[in-house]
Formats: structure tokens, sequence, C-alpha cells
């Protein structure tokens, strides 16, 4: 009975096992063998982001060494969590895998595997980065034209961990005096520009204590709510890129009229607005084009600098609070920095996603990468995990059977995300020709036709006089 | 519209992918090249001169009058229209020419493209039957005519009732009066020629009087009973400002108010045709010389497009490829009538004796008159490329002006507002404005709108006048009635620009007065005391304090537009406004544009009762 029961069993573990391995969940415990000794957090609140780092050591107190070690984020936080990294002490990129704690299912769990363990009563240092989106609430919620935007920031006043932390502090960089209340706990600092807290000794594992930042930020908040990131790629050495973007400013809502004479008077009216902002393509983009449904978008600048050509962009009108925007930019680049080949084999290595301004959050992403004509075996690689859509067929000129099209979605999204991901494909060569000798056979059989026309007689009797003039 | 739309699924169909707003913007320029082709086959088929097709067509291909319609990007009826009304003269010169029911009935076809196309379609079915009238009366009715005819009128009259648009209007309305009398006299001319064939002449002129009497009798009982009785539409009010120039003005304002429905100036014919009016004459001489049935029709043609082109600017569309046609003869024959001297004498025993002249240095005429005539025609190329640069080629819907430094600056204020009501109101909001914006409001910003420029509804647009011109109170009571939530206006005050609402406003104080509901407001309230039109402190007090008035100008009093000029100082009206400090009380400024020529105000809601 045991064996039939086991294998039962493993069989259904192996299930779920396979069923969950596409969300890449796994199990893990606590290791009550690790402290932390000591933790620098500094959260940066002064853009429309959230940007936590913090610099953790770990202490191996245990007996056995320690290979992995686990990281948290509490239940309030985990839905705007836009990005989680984490870095050894040289500054080199450690892997995390999302992952589950039994009898923690509010926190959400990430396992960081170490590169070298940690031997029993030696320390270790972490960096670990997170970026949390929509976690600034504006307070009030709606202004008008003349006000100063306020917003709350609410956060743990710990470094949530599953782990206990020795000693820990931590500061807010707010990059403004302007501050209505903050949470007091002492020993605190108030600076120019920034509050620290701490140090606090010995918190116990997963405490959560209230930090409340009541602050003026004037940053703009403007949230892409979708993108649409269209890549076409020719063999005969270019690649389109073409971005559809819907803009919203989700900062304090505008309350009230909109008068033009005190916004063109008076230089610090509206000053939650958004009048332009920068957007930073490859160094080599050319033939840019900035439009809208209603035509080209006059208000634009461009810079081509060193190392990326740099726009200034002005939408048609500045962006207050609630105010949507919507427009498409669109740029060529040489093939040869971004594909690679040998014989038949391709290798397609581009950015997901680029970048649209300076601390950017997009809502939506959808990347579609069309590649050419009779291309096969295709296999995409993602530097993060997307939703890939199923892959459809485009059509447009000299097609016959159509061109493949590999969509991937992926939401809540920041600057941390401008990765390169990598398709692999394989295209016969010979298929180049396939459109010119179309063209070419086109006009041959027109030509062929004309001349027969003209040549042969298809009356069906002669007209014995012709027409009276 | 169905047009592009067609071209668009073929397009799509041979994966060419274009945008659907590419075919609508090249469907113009696209269509006027087919016209040139249709030209030159036209024009070959008038027999005058061999060559006179390709000058025509050439002349065609850049004259402004029509270019003004064609440009890229020009989506508008008329571009298609004058190409189908072209392609049916040519299949109805060829019917004529013909007589066979096959060219007839392409005619028909062709007919009702131009139907289908545009409102214009009225004007060829009042020259094909006077074409045929005027054959009849010349004595050059045969039988070709007459099939040509009977097959047109009925195919083509049965195809255009299928348009909604013009339903049983064919039979019913006074414009179509002269086809459907036409094509009964045909019959009856016709059946008279029968008769006359088959009796004796006593006995057919008594048989004919006797029938024209009571043909008479009966149609003309029948005409007054329908129209008593409604069946017949009284005489619309285009087609009385069509015969009569003033008959509009005097009557009906939304119709006069269109610039495009002013009389033409005589340096407009000059502008828009440059040499075309001087060859003109000489063209129609040639056909008179050399005179078919073709060519009555050509002469036809031109005489009453003239004519209409001298009421309306707008029907300058019309006479532009008769224009050219007729000139391209004109052209072409005393072209090769010249030519003809300068050639070297091909030895030639029999023509030599035929050609004993007595006329000295004709080689020398010649030449010298070749000379002019292609300094003519350059002259012509220059002015059309000129004329199609200068007045043609900008978009009207973004401006430009130059700075003190020669720099160029861009208003694109339209686009920036219609931008912003598009992204930035909710969906199934409604937007009041003058009329001549309701059509970019409706595309550009997709936005319900009150009135547009199917003026159709004359009460309606009377009402947006009407609270455009009344206080705000009385305003707001009828934008509540209309259920508006945005209302939009055109300010140049800042900027200059001439064609803002305040200069429109004594057609919206016309209009609105027009109707029953507006009868108080008065245009005389409007001027000041001497009759004058001023928005200073002297202008009227009713013009001071009505809404357009507070729209255009709220704020306005605290902005400095010109050096060394008071604050509020209007740069279109050159004048400081009278009444400067003034609030809103039931609207509020949504938006106004980078230039103030657009300002958007919405409606408040009605204000909570107790406060």
């Amino acid at each position: 009975m045991m064996p039939a029961m086991a294998q039962l069993q493993f069989c259904v573990l192996f299930l779920v096992y396979v069923a969950t391995q596409c969300t890449s969940t796994n199990v893990d415990t606590v290791s009550s063998g690790i402290n932390i000794k000591n933790v620098d957090r500094t959260i940066d609140i002064s853009s429309q982001l959230v940007k936590i780092t913090s610099k953790v050591t770990l202490e191996n107190t245990g007996k056995s060494p320690v290979k992995n070690f686990l990281l948290a984020v509490e239940g309030t936080g985990k839905a705007k969590l836009a990005f989680i990294g984490t870095k050894d002490g040289n500054n080199k990129d450690l892997r995390n895998v999302e992952t589950d704690v039994k009898g923690n299912d509010d926190a959400k769990f990430w396992r960081v595997d170490l590169k070298e363990s940690i031997n029993a009563g030696s320390t270790a240092s972490v960096v670990v980065e997170t970026v949390y989106t929509k976690a600034l609430q504006p307070y009030p919620t709606s202004i008008t034209q003349q006000e100063e935007q306020l917003v709350k920031y609410l956060g743990n006043l710990y470094f949530y961990s599953p782990y206990p932390v020795s000693s820990q502090k931590t500061n807010v960089i707010l990059n403004t005096k302007a501050v209505e209340t903050f949470t007091k706990v002492k020993p605190f600092l108030q600076l120019d520009g920034s509050i620290s807290y701490g140090p606090y000794s010995n918190t116990a594992a997963f405490t959560e204590k209230e930090l409340v930042v009541h602050y003026k930020n004037n940053s703009p908040f403007l949230t892409v709510t979708r993108l649409e990131r269209l890549i076409e790629v020719s063999h005969w050495g270019n690649i389109a890129i073409e971005e559809t973007i819907e803009v919203e400013h989700t900062g304090a809502k505008l309350k009230g009229p909109f008068s033009r004479y005190d916004y063109q008077q008076d230089h610090h009216s509206g000053p939650a607005s958004v009048r332009s902002y920068k957007t930073l393509l490859p160094a080599s983009a050319s033939d840019v084009y900035y439009r809208d449904t209603n035509g080209n978008i006059s208000t634009s600048n461009m810079r081509v600098k060193k190392d990326s050509v740099e726009l200034d962009l002005r939408p048609r009108y500045p962006l207050f609070g609630g105010w949507r925007s919507h427009y498409t930019l669109g740029y060529n680049v040489p093939s040869y920095e971004y594909l690679y080949y040998s014989g038949n084999e391709y290798l397609l290595k581009m950015r997901a996603v680029d970048h649209v301004f300076d601390d950017m959050q997009i809502d939506e992403l959808i990347t579609k990468v069309i590649l050419p004509e009779g291309t096969t075996n295709i296999k995409a690689n993602f530097p993060f995990a997307v939703t890939r859509l199923p892959d459809s067929l485009h059509y447009t000129y000299l097609d016959t059977k159509g061109r493949p099209v590999i969509t991937f979605t992926k939401t809540n999204i920041v600057e941390n995300h401008i990765q390169d991901f990598q398709l692999r494909y394989s295209f016969p060569r010979i298929l180049m020709l396939q459109e010119p000798l179309l063209v070419v056979g086109f006009l041959y059989t027109l030509f062929l036709c004309v001349i027969i026309y003209v040549r042969l007689d298809f009356s069906i009797h002669k007209s014995e006089h012709p027409h009276k003039d | 519209m169905v047009t592009s739309a067609t071209l668009y699924n073929i397009m799509q169909f041979l994966n060419i992918t274009i945008d659907i707003r590419n075919v609508c913007v090249f469907l113009a320029p696209f269509f006027s090249s087919l016209t040139t082709i249709v030209t030159y086959l036209l024009t070959k088929e008038l027999k005058v001169c061999d060559l006179a097709g390709l000058v025509a067509a050439a002349m065609i291909a850049i004259v402004p009058g029509y270019i003004s319609r064609s440009v890229a990007g020009s989506y508008d009826n008329e571009g298609i229209a004058i190409f189908c009304m072209l392609l049916t003269y040519y299949f109805w010169i060829k019917a004529v020419n013909t007589g066979t029911i096959l060219w007839a009935t392409l005619t028909a076809l062709a007919y009702f493209y131009m139907v289908s196309s545009w409102g214009g379609y009225v004007f060829l079915i009042n020259l094909i039957p006077l074409h045929v009238l005027a054959l009849m009366l010349l004595g050059r009715f045969s039988a070709r005519v007459y099939v040509a005819y009977s097959t047109l009128y009925c195919v083509g009259t049965v195809l255009s009732m299928q348009i909604s648009f013009v339903g049983f209007q064919p039979v019913q309305s006074s414009e179509h009066m002269l086809a459907l009398g036409v094509f009964g006299l045909c019959q009856l001319y016709a059946f008279a020629d029968y008769l006359r064939y088959h009796l004796s002449p006593a006995n057919f002129e008594l048989l004919f009087k006797a029938l024209l009497t009571t043909l008479l009798a009966t149609l003309g009982t029948a005409v007054v009973v329908l129209t008593v009785t409604g069946k017949i539409s009284p005489w619309t009010g285009r087609f009385y400002s069509l015969l009569d120039p003033s008959y509009a003005k005097n009557n009906i304002p939304i119709i006069a108010s269109v610039s495009e429905h002013q009389p033409t100036s005589w340096s407009s014919f000059y502008f828009d045709l440059q040499v075309l009016v001087f060859l003109f004459p000489a063209g129609l001489y040639f056909c008179f010389a050399k005179l078919t049935d073709a060519n009555i029709f050509i002469i036809l043609y031109g005489v009453l497009s003239i004519y209409f082109a001298g009421v309306m600017v707008r029907l300058m569309l019309v006479l532009a490829p008769v224009m050219c046609i007729v000139s391209g003869v004109a052209a072409s024959s005393l072209l090769s009538l010249h030519v003809k001297d300068i050639e070297p004498k091909v030895e030639k025993p029999d023509k030599k004796k035929k050609h004993e002249n007595n006329l000295v240095f004709r080689s020398e005429v010649g030449a010298i008159f070749v000379c002019v005539l292609g300094c003519l025609l350059v002259s012509y190329v220059f002015h059309c490329t000129w004329v199609t640069s200068e007045a043609y080629s900008s978009p009207s819907i973004v401006l430009s002006a130059r700075a003190h430094d020669g720099a160029r600056i861009i208003f694109d204020d339209f686009r920036e507002a219609y931008t912003w009501l598009k992204m930035n109101t909710p969906e199934d909001s409604k937007v009041m404005s003058w009329w001549d914006y309701g059509y970019q409001i409706t595309a550009m910003a997709n936005r319900t709108v009150i009135v547009d420029n199917n003026t159709w509804n004359n009460t309606h647009i009377s009402r947006v006048g009407q609270a455009m011109a009344s206080s705000e109170e009385h305003a707001y009571e009828i934008m509540r009635e209309l259920d508006v939530d945005y209302v939009l206006v055109i300010f140049g005050g800042l900027v200059g620009y001439s064609s803002d609402d305040i200069n429109k406003f004594l057609w919206m104080v016309r209009i609105g007065g027009s109707t029953d509901r507006g009868a108080h407001i008065k245009e005389a309230d409007y001027y000041t005391g001497s009759g004058e039109f001023r928005v200073d402190a002297h202008g009227s007090p009713t013009l001071l304090n009505c809404l357009m008035y507070k729209m255009s100008y709220y704020k306005f009093g605290l902005v400095y537009t010109e050096g060394g000029r008071p604050p509020g100082y209007d740069r279109v009206r050159g004048a400081e406004i009278g009444n400067k400090d003034f609030n809103l009380d039931v609207l509020e400024e949504a938006y106004t544009t980078e230039h103030w020529l657009v300002r958007i105000y919405k409606v408040k809601p009605l204000p909570n009762r107790g406060l």
C-alpha cells in the first residue's frame, strides 16, 4: 500500500511542480542560521518612484555553510513592486528566484543564490535594490493650477526580512525641505532634503512599523499607461522601431480652470505640470519621427550626442494632473549593431523596452518583433519574466506567406528593465532574392501580355467602314 | 469615401500596407491625374485640332483653379467629382458621335458615379439636355443623339435614384425638370419624324398642331397642380442664388456667409486661370469655325460655366476644365497654323498650288507669333507654380508667420486644441462652436458637435448663433437646452489671425436673428450709434457683454500684446478692448492654446440649491 501511495503522491507532486514551474514558484524554508548584522537602507522618494537600496551584511550563525538566503517584501508593497535586483559586494549581479515560504502567505519571497557560500561564523555583504511604482499617493488628490503637489509615502520603518536584524539605519531622500509631517521614532534627524532614522538595534524577523512622510514633490508624475513597441527587422540592413505611447499625468488632479494667462505670465505657475521631457534613443538612430493621430507634432528638438540621441519631446499641451497624451515615436537603426549571423543562423539582440523619460513607469508593455518572411526555428530568450502572446503573421509590401511576429507583454516596468532580449532564428539567405524576383517576374509578365496584345488582332470582325468622324 | 475605401481594400489585398489616411490624402492628386487623361481624350474627341488634346491636358495639369481642389490632403468630394464630370462628358460626346448604346450606358454609369460623389451633378444633368435642345433647335438632331440621350436619361435617372440623398428628386424637383422635359421632347420629336415619314404633309400639319396644343395644355396644368400640392419641390435657395446673385444675400444669411458662395471678382478669374482667360474666346472662335455636335456641347459648357463661375467663387472649379479644353484648342490651332509657315517647305507639287499666298513675311510673322504664344505659355507655367505655392500649398490648420529675424514661427494651435479635446474630455461630451469648425472637431477631436459644416439644419445653426450673441444668462439657457459641455471659440487677437470668431460674429448675429426664436437679436444692437462695429470702449454695450465677446476676451485685458500699447490691445481689430475686467459666471476656462488661437470653455453644471 505504501509504495502505491507514495507513487501517487509523487505523481501529484510532480504534476504540481510541473504546473507551477511555469510561474517559477518554488518552496523554501527560512533558515535559522542566518542573522543580519547590519542594514544600511536608502529610500529615494524624490521622484515619482520609490527606490530602495539596502546594503545588507549577512552573518552565518549556524554551523553549516550557507549557499543562499531569502529576501522578503511585505504584503502591502508586493503589488507595487516593479523590480528587485541583488548584487554582491563586488557589484556582480546575483541570481534571484521567486519562491514561497509556508506560513507566510502574505509576504512575497525571493531566494538569492550566492556566488560563494558563507562559512559558519563569517559574513558577506549584499546590495538589494527594489523599485516600487505608484507607492506615492498624491494628498490632497486634486489641486488647483497654482498649488504645489503634496504626496504621502507609506512604508516600513524597518528592513523587512525573514531574519532578525542586529542593527539598521534608514535614510529617506526627499530633495526638499517642505515636509508636512513625518514619522518620528527616535533616534531620527531631519537634514536638508533628507531624513535619517536609526540606528535601531535588534529588530525581530518580519517586523513592520509604519513610516509616513508627507512632503512636497513636484517632480513629473508621468505614467506610460501603454507602450507598444514594434521592431521590424529587415535583412537589407535596417531595423525600424516604432513606439506608440500613451502617457498620463498620475499626480494630483487639476481642480478648477486652466488659465493660460497665469501659465504664461508666471513661470512658477503650474509647478506640478509637465511641459516637456527627454527621451534617449540609441546613438545610431536616424529618421526620427514624432507624431500622433493628428499629424506631426511640431514641438520637439533632437540633439545627437556621442552615446545617444537625445529627444526633447514637448507634448502638444502641458500635462496637468489627470491629463493624457498619446503619440508615436519611430526611428531606424542599422541592423549590424543588433543582428548577428553565421550561415543561415541569426541572432537578434535588442532592448525589450527603451528609455522614455527619466524615472519612467510603464503600466503595460507590448513588444512585437516582425521577422523577415521565411524565418523558421524561432527561439526567444528574455531577461525577465514576460507573458508571451501567440505568434501571428504580418503582411506588408511584396509578402506572400506573411512575416512571423513574436509578441510578448509585461506589466509594471521601470528603467531597470531596459535590458536585451535575444531571438535566435534561421533564415535561408537565398530567400532575400524572393522579393526582387517577384517584381521582375510581374513586370516581365505584364510586358509580355502587352506585347502579345499589341501584336495580335483580337477583334471578332473587322469593321467595314470606320466610324464617321 | 466609398472610392477611398475600395482603393484601400485593394491595396490591403495586395499586401500594400498603406494607412487609410494616406489613401485619403493622395486620393485627390490621383484623381486629378486621371482628370488629365480624360481631358486629353475629351479634347481629342472634339476633333478641332489634332494636338489640342495634349495642350489641354498640359494646361489642366497645372491650372490653379483645379489645383485648389486637388492638392494632396484636400479630401473633398470635388476632387473626384471633376474627374467624374469630365468622364461623363467624354462618354457623352463619344455617345453622340457614334450613337451606340454602349457609350450611352457608360455615360450613365459615369453620371451615377458623379451623382454619388457631388451635389453639383445638377449642373451636368441640366447641361446635357441643354445640348440636346440646342441640337434640336439647330436642326442637328439625329438618331444618334436620340439613342444617346434616351439611354442616358433612363439608365442614369434610375441609377441616380438609388442614392438616398437624391431619392425621388429627378422626377419631382424643379432642378431636374429640364432633363425630364427634354426627354419627353426627344420622344415627341422622334415620333413626329416618324409620322412625317408616313403621312402626307397636310395631314401631318393638322395632327401636329392638335397634338402640340393638347400636350402643352396638359403639361401646364400638371405642373401647376403638382406645384400647388407640393409634389414638385419649390425652388431652393442655392438655385435662386445661381440665377440672381443678390438673392441669397438678401434672404438667407447662412448661404451668403460662406466666402465660397460670394460672387467672383475679376481678379480671381485672372488669378485662377491667367492666360486661359484670353485664349478662351479664341478657342470659342475655332469651335464655331468647325461646328460639330461635340463642339456645340463644349461651347454650351464653356458659356454656362463662365456665367455660374461669375455667380459663385466655388464654381470656378467647374469652369477650369472647360477653360483648359477651349484654350487648348485655341493654342494648338494657332500654333499649328503658324508653325506650318515656318517649317521648311516640303516640295509637293499639288500642294504648292493650293498654298499660293499673297502675304509677305509669312514665315517671319509666324515665327514672332510662335514666340509670343510661347512666352505666354511659359508665363502661364510660372504663374501656376507661383499661385500653387503661395495660395494652395500651405495647410490652413497650421499657420505660420515670419519673426523679425526671418525665422519661421509655427502656430500649431488648432491641432493642439483638438488633441487636448480628444484626450482630456469625457468621450461623450458635446462641443459647441461655430459651424466652420464642426468637421474638424469631429474628425480630429473625435467629439460630438452641435453644428457642423453640413449646413442643412439652418435653425440649429441659428440657435448656436443666438447663444453666441446673447448675454451670459440667456446663453446659459440655450446651452442647457442644447446639452453643451464645452464651448470652443477661435480668437486671433493675440497673434493677429484675422479670420477668427469676432470677425465672423456679425454673421452669427445675422443668422441667429434670422429665425423666429432669435427675434430678440437685432443686428443694429451690435453697432455703435454711428453704425460701426467696434470692440473698444465705444462699442455697443450689447456687444461688449455678449457671450462671444466674453469668451474671446476673458483675461485678455491683462495681456500686453504689442510694445507701446496698453494691455488688452487686439491686434486684429487694432483697438484696445472695451470690456476688460469681467468674470465668467456660467463657464470656466478649460483650455487655451499657446497663442490663444483656440479657447475652450467648460459649461459649469447648475449650482447646488441653497448655496
